[in-house]
């Protein structure tokens, strides 16, 4: 048996590194997959996430309420700010030309005298509060109930809604604190006005509160913040591996079309070795694949801008999960191999099938990004299962008893595609 | 059963999905030790899909095939062991080498080291193909492919050799070799060898039994002067072969 499972995994070993055309598939198309995929996603990504947003600011009010809106938007963090186009402040019909193409995400007009009909606004609402006869006493001079402060947002038309929200909600916060300064200032006039008590300037009123931000994840010193590296690579490394079911379904078919398949059945004893031998070799090509998308993700993206990939404290449980998608790759290649009767039917068919569980399991678009019914459906998809063991490692910092379940359904899938194989095997023996 | 038989076929049958009659119909056959044994008959008579069953490609439908007193659906991996097929494709891998190819097929029969690599130096010298050892099989001709097909097939010293078309599209010179060395073989060894073809002139030299088959039905077996004997108005063996299976076309 260890003869037989020796020898067919020497010559599946060389049979492959003698096909230039399978190695290129194997290696090189999956590795500029990787590449190109991270490059084109990560902006997509970045665009998801909402980060350096660009906005352009016509600031026609020359006190605090415009100043405070402009520096609270670039001292955000998340917004790239204009306030010129070609050293010319641009016109309203501008602004809202340039955020309807696109080229600005939101487009924001803050009108003039914006900080004078606030302060104005405010005294009159202090007012308000004081009884009718002692209103006499203040001199709050002439103030009446003016019109609000006004401020126009534009926001390019694909913009979602909750975007739109979260930044009117950053716009209300950044106008808080010269709103909270106002109405210390106006009660600090007041009380010099009655009790004759200086009051020092004060600031800071946007600040009161703070507020904490830190990942849900156990171990804080191995913290890994998501990136797009980390969703691209692992995805396009496991789709990379499942098209090994390509070269390794073709291998069987050609085996068993040139009558070699017949020979080996007539060659006493099982013929488990000659399965486990190709199982073994496109195992290996499965786990080298893993090694180098890996690297890429590690040595060869940072250099073009990308975020370098960091496994944690998980290179255990990385190994693992990875082991679990290339047997569960090269068993649902052998299954494949088993029952289509054709090389263009296992390369058509194996090629979308894996497109498709590749489409449905967040390869192509993370499942984030779905419907509630395609998210159900992303779980039946083995890709899918790889990729979350991958996340956990990735983003949770997750170790082996986290990603276990996954690595079951890997496992399961690779016996279930091999059980099939058999059983398909005795059915078609039967019938002939 | 009769003394030195080592292949008996009683009634054997075979009838492939939705076919609209048997492929093998009730053949009874018996093939001693030592023979050369031809298997003729027109396209789709049934030779193919009788050897197939003979080395448990496939499995019959009806009937009692014994292997050297083995019964074939109860002990096909003993039989396995004992009997070696050299199929009418060429069955190996063309990107390796002759000497990876039979390296992998002797291991598979369990064969490996210094007697593995005896044997095979000795075939590839027997049939003209020492200095192509380390050739790929997809630069070699046709004959030569069809030898190193032919070795593969005796790596492991079979008792029985079921050969299907063994010599079809190959130059003469590489027959000749193939069938002197197979008769040496049947001759030195004392080899049962089963052997279908669709050259009767060939068959008539190379068997010392034939039997023609048609419509998957024995229709005359015996030895082949024998056979032109028994037939006055035939001259050789193909004579008798048209005679019998007639000069329709078959597919």
């Amino acid at each position: 048996m260890w003869l037989k499972y020796i020898a067919s995994t020497k010559k599946e070993a060389l049979l492959l590194l003698r096909d230039k055309a399978g190695l290129a598939m194997l290696f090189i198309m999956p590795m500029a997959l990787v590449f190109i995929m991270s490059l084109l996603q990560d902006s997509t990504l970045k665009k998801l996430e909402e980060q350096n947003t660009p906005v352009i600011v016509i600031n026609q009010d020359t006190g605090s309420f415009g100043k405070s809106i402009v520096e609270g938007l670039e001292t955000a963090g998340f917004f790239i700010v204009s306030q010129q186009i070609n050293g010319k402040t641009p016109s309203e019909e501008d602004l809202r030309q340039l955020v309807n193409e696109g080229k600005y995400r939101v487009g924001i007009i803050i009108r003039p005298g914006a900080t004078e009909a606030l302060r104005q606004k405010i005294k009159y609402r202090i007012k308000q509060q004081f009884p009718e006869e002692e209103r006499k006493l203040l001199d709050l001079g002439a103030i009446s109930d003016t019109t609000l402060p006004h401020v126009d947002v534009y926001f390019d038309p694909v913009t979602k809604s909750n975007f739109k929200h979260a930044v009117i909600s950053a716009l209300r916060q950044f106008s808080a604190g010269v709103v909270a300064e106002m109405v210390f200032d106006t009660y600090a006039d007041l009380l010099n006005e009655l009790v004759d008590i200086q009051l020092k300037q004060a600031g800071g009123f946007d600040e009161m509160i703070d507020f904490t931000q830190q990942y849900a994840t156990p171990e804080k010193k191995n913290l890994i913040i998501p990136n797009s590296t980390q969703h691209n690579v692992p995805a396009w490394t496991i789709f990379a591996m499942f098209f090994i079911v390509i070269p390794l379904a073709g291998n069987i078919i050609h085996e068993r079309e040139s009558g070699l398949s017949m020979r080996l059945k007539t060659i006493p004893g099982s013929n488990l070795a000659v399965i486990m031998g190709k199982t073994t070799v496109y195992f290996i090509v499965g786990i080298l694949q893993a090694g180098f998308m890996l690297l890429i993700g590690m040595y060869i993206l940072p250099l073009f801008g990308m975020p370098m990939l960091r496994i944690g404290s998980g290179l255990f449980a990385f190994m693992i999960i990875t082991v679990s998608v290339s047997l569960a790759a090269s068993g649902y290649g052998i299954l494949i191999g088993t029952i289509a009767t054709t090389q263009e039917q296992s390369s058509i068919f194996g090629s979308i099938s894996v497109v498709i569980l590749a489409a449905i399991g967040g390869i192509w678009v993370p499942t984030f990004m779905m419907s509630g019914l395609m998210i159900t459906v992303s779980r039946l998809s083995p890709l899918n299962w790889g990729l979350n063991g991958y996340y956990d490692i990735f983003l949770r910092s997750a170790g082996i008893s986290d990603i276990l379940h996954y690595v079951l359904l890997l496992l399961s899938f690779f016996l279930g595609c091999i059980f099939l194989s058999y059983l398909y095997n005795r059915y078609k023996k039967m019938k002939s | 059963m009769e003394e030195n038989v080592i292949i008996e076929i009683n009634g054997l049958t075979k009838w492939y999905k939705n076919a609209a009659k048997p492929a093998v119909d009730h053949l009874n056959l018996a093939i001693r030790k030592g023979e050369i044994f031809g298997l003729l008959g027109p396209n789709g008579a049934g030779k193919t899909t009788t050897i197939s069953i003979l080395s448990t490609q496939i499995s019959d439908s009806e009937g009692k095939v014994t292997v050297n007193g083995l019964d074939l659906k109860k002990d096909a991996d003993q039989i396995k062991k004992i009997i070696g097929i050299v199929p009418q494709d060429i069955a190996l891998y063309p990107t390796l080498t002759a000497k990876e190819n039979l390296d992998f097929f002797g291991h598979m029969y369990g064969l490996h080291g210094k007697a593995l690599d005896d044997k095979i130096r000795q075939c590839m010298q027997d049939f003209g193909l020492e200095d192509r050892m380390d050739k790929k099989i997809k630069t070699f001709s046709g004959g030569m492919k069809r030898r190193v097909n032919l070795i593969a097939g005796i790596l492991h010293n079979p008792r029985i050799l079921i050969l299907d078309e063994p010599t079809v599209g190959i130059d003469v010179q590489s027959k000749i070799v193939i069938l002197e060395y197979l008769k040496n073989m049947n001759k030195n060894n004392g080899i049962t060898i089963i052997y279908t073809s669709h050259l009767m002139e060939e068959a008539e030299q190379f068997c010392s039994q034939i039997a023609i088959i048609d419509e998957g039905r024995l229709i005359e077996k015996g030895n082949p002067a024998k056979l032109i004997e028994k037939y006055e108005s035939c001259n050789n063996l193909e004579d008798i072969f048209l005679l019998l299976t007639g000069k329709r076309l078959r597919d």
